[in-house]
């Protein structure tokens, strides 16, 4: 899944913003952004539900919306909260969506349903499913076409605890048969688990993308300092190199002090830290390394685009 | 914007399976899952057949068992009369606005329940999901419709009446003009005094006429101008009296050769086959409409409005100067291809030959009729699948 330059307005507002994206084959794919930031828009341009104002973009090798035939033949999609005709039993709904794709497709709505699980209800009218019961409903309705793009958007949502477990390892198994999964979330614990790369969209436009391992290890690193005098032992930091150091940002918590270091910063720094605080004769009875979690490198990565260039 | 590189899994390599998504032609497993998808509504279904079926054959059973219980005070459940009231009256209208509302549900269910967006992203052309939706509404209707119509034609036939009431008296049906006119001579009293026939003030059967008693008095009143000092003339005779029934029957001939105890087949096919042409309209009218707005209640009474309220208007009222945008009404144009002997758009026409030249009916040629049928069903068409392959998902 490829694009560039790809923009979409309505009216004054500019809901996807030149987005340059990168989706390799066969990985787990997040993406990211917090509540209005385009992440829908993006995929409904993709799948042509709309149209784009501006940019080219190309799915499995197939560029969108010129080939869009050939292109979606091997993609399925669940866009925002997956509704069907009520009336109509999971098979039925299933059965209408496979004999708008290719014959085999009929023959894959038995195995999709197995696969997700509906299997025992398959027969009962959606109108009488849960919201979990519908997003599984799309998935199977994603799977009838065999594809080799999925894109789900939310598709936690609605789920409960053990239906969020399934999800995770059927989206693990699917990569693992060599499919691409692209998930659309704000879950950013889920998409952790889940996801071997990222995309991070603010405003309209990609921010951040890339493997999560290789993003995480280029933020910033929080020192929580556990010590008898918190105040002067940040006023001791701060008159340090280190305290000096572009990237460096030193807090009084209620627990102690926390320090936040730059990408990359070594072991030696944090020794250092200790060194300075108990030659002062500042008790230092904890220091511990937080890891940079996804949720607060995406926090770092989208309050920084609020704030004036 | 930062970019890092992912390693690829290894690849599921499989080449495309060749399929026609891209065209737009529908495919069969299309029109029968469509098919399904409408025949599930219930409620539609249910509307569907109480109109098309349930309201003629509700009427006729009612009719077949008063006429069962009290023959006398009841009259036949069958026969012409009953069977035009039936055709243009009930299948014709009501046809309409059901064929109408499934169109329109055809037309908007997708969209309004959320399932447009999964057929799109199947990458299946929108001309083609669009299309689909024809054939498949089509077979729910005109099947229904002729169901509806088969019960009509069955009852009006087998139960019609064996005698013609024809000016309030009971004449055989199908008799040839001689023939009406022997039994004329043989009924003279009758035909004298009840049918409707005007003789000029010297013809010499007026003179006849007017001595011949009829309830309270000669034939009257007033279709006669007999000349003055004509009545309290010499009694006619026996012959004179059946010379002028005969002569009467010659006169009323043309109006009693439509009068039928049951319809024709060729009316009840020509019937059938109309029928079918206004449900087909009003579906494929109403699935581009449908398919316009997106949504169900609006379009379902924009067509009743038409239907109802402005096609029987724009058909009879004379408005100056908009004589040609009148005529591009669809119901008037069905209207004139009407077969003969239906009474349309609220009666009025009857008679054989009553849809084309119907003078209630604001005047159109059967060409211009038929142009205007086609213009609205291919209109509506591109319509509903321009807006279907241009809307937002």
């Amino acid at each position: 899944m490829e694009t560039h330059g790809l923009v979409k307005r309505f009216g004054d507002n500019v809901a996807v913003n030149g987005v340059e994206l990168l989706v390799p084959r066969g990985c787990a794919f997040g993406y990211l952004g917090p509540n209005g930031a385009g992440k829908t828009t993006l995929i409904r341009v993709l799948l042509g539900l709309t149209r784009a104002d501006a940019g080219t973009m190309s799915l499995l090798g197939h560029p969108v919306p010129r080939h869009r035939d050939q292109a979606l033949a091997r993609v399925g999609a669940i866009v925002d909260e997956p509704r069907f005709h009520g009336h109509l039993t999971g098979t039925q709904n299933l059965q209408i969506l496979a004999a708008a794709r290719e014959r085999a497709a009929a023959e894959r709505i038995g195995p999709s349903l197995e696969r997700v699980g509906l299997s025992h209800r398959a027969d009962d009218k959606v109108s009488k499913y849960s919201m979990g019961m519908r997003q599984r409903l799309g998935v199977a309705a994603c799977l009838i076409g065999d594809p080799d793009l999925l894109i789900l958007d939310e598709p936690m949502n609605g789920l409960d605890p053990a239906g969020m477990q399934d999800m995770r390892q059927m989206i693990a198994s699917l990569v693992a048969e060599g499919r691409t999964v692209v998930l659309s979330s704000h879950l950013l614990d889920e998409v952790e688990r889940t996801c071997d790369a990222v995309a991070i969209v603010d405003r309209g436009r990609v921010v951040r993308q890339g493997p999560i391992s290789e993003l995480l290890a280029g933020s910033s690193l929080t020192l929580q300092v556990g010590c008898s005098d918190a105040p002067r032992a940040r006023a001791l930091i701060a008159g340090t190199a280190i305290g000096t150091a572009d990237g460096t940002h030193v807090t009084v918590e209620p627990t102690g002090l926390n320090v936040i270091l730059p990408a990359g910063t070594g072991h030696e720094v944090i020794a250092e830290i200790n060194r300075v605080l108990v030659a002062s004769g500042i008790a230092v009875y904890r220091l511990q390394v937080l890891q940079a979690s996804l949720e607060s490198w995406f926090l770092q990565v989208t309050s920084r685009l609020g704030e004036p260039q | 914007m930062a970019t890092a590189a992912v390693p690829v899994a290894p690849g599921r390599q499989r080449g495309a399976a060749p399929d026609h998504r891209g065209s737009w032609l529908p495919s069969g497993a299309m029109v029968t899952t469509r098919f399904m998808e409408l025949r599930k509504r219930r409620g539609v279904m249910v509307t569907l057949v109480l109109v098309t079926i349930g309201i003629p054959t509700v009427f006729l059973g009612v009719r077949l068992l008063l006429h069962a219980v009290s023959p006398k005070t009841y009259g036949p459940a069958g026969g012409y009369e009953i069977y035009t009231a039936l055709v243009s009256g009930v299948l014709y209208i009501f046809g309409f606005i059901v064929a109408a509302t499934l169109g329109v549900t055809a037309g908007s269910a997708d969209l309004t329940e959320g399932m447009f967006r999964h057929l799109v992203v199947t990458g299946r052309s929108r001309l083609a999901l669009y299309l689909a939706r024809i054939p498949a509404g089509l077979a729910i209707i005109m099947s229904l419709v002729a169901v509806g119509f088969t019960i009509v034609c069955a009852v009006c036939v087998f139960a019609a009446p064996t005698r013609l009431q024809y000016n309030g008296v009971a004449v055989p049906a199908g008799l040839s003009r001689t023939g009406l006119e022997s039994w004329a001579a043989d009924h003279a009293d009758d035909v004298i005094c009840n049918f409707n026939v005007k003789f000029g003030p010297g013809s010499p059967i007026a003179a006849v006429l007017n001595n011949v008693p009829c309830g309270d008095g000669p034939r009257g009143p007033g279709p006669l101008s007999a000349p003055p000092g004509a009545q309290g003339a010499a009694q006619p005779s026996d012959a004179q009296v059946r010379n002028a029934a005969a002569a009467i029957a010659n006169m009323d001939y043309p109006d009693y050769a439509r009068h039928f105890l049951a319809p024709s087949v060729s009316l009840m096919v020509e019937s059938g086959l109309w029928l079918e042409l206004e449900a087909a309209i009003g579906f494929v009218v109403g699935l581009g409409l449908g398919s316009l707005t997106g949504q169900r209640t609006v379009a379902v009474i924009l067509m009743i409005v038409l239907e109802v309220i402005l096609t029987p208007i724009l058909s009879r009222a004379r408005i100056p100067h908009f004589a040609n945008l009148q005529r591009a009404v669809v119901g008037l144009a069905t209207a004139h291809l009407a077969p003969g002997g239906l009474p349309v758009l609220g009666g009025g026409g009857g008679g054989p030959g009553g849809g084309v030249g119907n003078p209630g009916l604001l005047p159109e040629s059967t060409t211009v009729a038929v142009c205007v049928i086609v213009a609205w069903l291919v209109g509506w068409s591109v319509i509903g699948a321009w807006r279907m392959m241009t809307r937002d998902a």
